[in-house]
């Protein structure tokens, strides 16, 4: 029996399925990306990279940095945290509903919790939890508002304030995602490390700045030029221990610079729709944080996923 | 090469042949078993492929409900990127507020940045110059006028956000005071002084 059809059709079948779930869909899902804006701020994100980070992109490829750092930041939850901004004129029924809120508390714990307001009432994973603090604070008369911080190893090393998403590598070509950590993750360098001396001395000694780093050091990227010359406004700022000599400066070459400028670039750290996140209240007056138009109480529950509201995608 | 041998086709019992067993209902029970639970969980995980789910979102209604409450910190968020911005006051002062040690002054829990508004004002604006004691240490400043291309608006969110960060606890900034103080100092070009700056009203 001749099975040749059978086995093209089975062989066309199997390509054909991987290349629908690989590159078709893939391409349906996101290959019409455009720019978004950021939520709450309304700010068109991403913008391109200014020039001159745009060729220090080239000098991050072409080094390898891609091969020890990576550039993407995962969540793998959410901390909800409601905070309590106001008392209420009810004060008997608001305390009623932080002793079953603060299951244990005795009364003078509560009484000196209502001092000093806004304060933390609850914090933890559990949206439920929040929300029925929530609900329950509302009812008595109380106002709050919620913030949420996503959560995970990732984000509590400071790699970032949220997850990266696909809108952060709008304008990169080729993504350099990376795939090893040997370093730490650069999604969001620009923010933590925002100081470009800072960056110059580090690429030209690692050891300068960080103790015990193993990044390889990129003197290549800098001249050594005899300070008989003049000095370079551009020279580094070493100390004595950098082993330069005392008739030399070090000043960094264009690649150094544009590379820096895109290190400094990388900033994928504005809350948007699809990366949701509220920043912790700095201890502020509670007078100009309008407590008013807080919180997600209305029908906010978490466990249903019913599909019968559409988002109100603010 | 090799020879078949004689006896298999001599031999009593028949050669063995493919037959047809039907798939035991169990494998079908199971398979359907397995496809509901695929379809259960692909409901409530999958986002439906939109684009704007990510893990450990399951869908755009979920993402909605977790979204910040509009006005949340909305002032203190537009300060906060001028701020961190590329030609803002982070290059010096540092995310933390804390400057840096025999270079840059910090803000953090600096009674500058937490005094008189008209005095705070006006170091932006104008700049900053010559000796000026900050939490108890000398410093000699040599700040430039980064606040006089900002916006009234842009000026105000990024001094209230100094003033409400990292502990700091001073009052809010508004466009109209920093419009009346702009109006107050002018055309003035060259850098205020510590002294000139305490010699300013309240």
């Amino acid at each position: 029996m001749n099975y040749g059809p059978l086995i093209f059709l089975a062989a066309f079948f199997a390509l054909a399925t991987s290349w629908f779930g690989f590159v078709l869909k893939p391409q349906m899902q996101i290959g019409q990306l455009s720019q978004t804006v950021t939520v709450p701020g309304n700010d068109t994100y991403p913008l391109n990279r200014a020039g001159l980070a745009q060729q220090g992109a080239e000098v991050y490829r072409a080094n390898g940095c891609a091969s020890c750092h990576s550039q993407n930041v995962r969540q793998f939850g959410t901390i909800c945290e409601v905070v309590l901004t106001a008392t209420g004129t009810n004060q008997t029924a608001l305390i009623a509903a932080l002793r079953e809120i603060k299951a244990g508390a005795s009364d003078q714990e509560i009484a000196s919790f209502l001092t000093g307001l806004p304060k933390q009432l609850v914090i933890g994973p559990s949206r439920a939890v929040a929300d029925k603090a929530v609900d329950s604070i509302k009812s008595a008369g109380g106002k709050t508002v919620m913030h949420i911080k996503p959560a995970g190893p990732e984000l509590a090393r400071g790699w970032g304030e949220r997850q990266s998403v696909a809108e952060d590598f709008l304008y990169d070509s080729p993504v350099m995602l990376g795939s090893q950590r040997v370093g730490p993750d650069l999604a969001a360098v620009g923010m933590r490390l925002s100081d470009v001396n800072w960056h110059l001395r580090h690429l030209y000694n690692p050891r300068l700045e960080v103790k015990g780093s193993v990044m390889p050091s990129y003197r290549f990227l800098f001249e050594k030029r005899k300070l008989a010359a003049g000095a370079s406004p551009d020279a580094l700022v070493l100390s004595a221990g950098a082993g330069v000599p005392a008739d030399a400066q070090i000043v960094p070459k264009r690649e150094a610079i544009a590379l820096v400028a895109y290190l400094t670039s990388l900033r994928s750290q504005e809350p948007l729709f699809t990366a949701p996140y509220s920043t912790a209240t700095p201890p502020a007056s509670s007078g100009t944080n309008a407590p008013g138009t807080n919180a997600p109480v209305a029908g906010a529950s978490p466990t249903t996923n019913s599909t019968t509201t559409p988002a109100p995608a603010k | 090469m090799s020879v078949e041998p004689k006896q298999s086709t001599t031999s009593s019992t028949p050669e063995p042949k493919a037959g047809r067993t039907p798939v035991p209902v169990w494998l079908v029970v199971l398979l359907f078993i397995l496809l509901y639970w695929a379809m259960i969980y692909f409901d409530s995980y999958g986002g439906w492929f939109s684009p704007q789910v990510y893990a450990p979102y399951h869908s755009t209604n979920q993402l909605a409900e977790y979204q910040p409450p509009s006005g949340d910190n909305e002032a203190l968020l537009a300060g906060k990127k001028v701020y961190e911005s590329n030609l803002g006051c982070a290059i010096c002062h540092q995310n933390d507020g804390l400057g840096k040690p025999g270079q840059f002054p910090p803000l953090a829990g600096s009674e500058w940045a937490q005094g008189a508004p008209s005095r705070m004002i006006r170091i932006p604006l104008c700049g900053l110059s010559g000796p000026i004691t900050v939490k108890g240490q000398a410093w000699n400043a040599a700040m430039p006028n980064v606040g006089s291309i900002l916006t009234d608006d842009q000026l105000a969110a990024v001094l209230t956000y100094i003033r409400k960060s990292w502990g700091n606890t001073a009052s809010e900034i508004t466009p109209d005071m920093v419009k009346k103080v702009r109006g107050e100092v002018g055309g003035r070009a060259q850098p205020f002084t510590g002294d000139e700056l305490s010699k300013v009203a309240e």
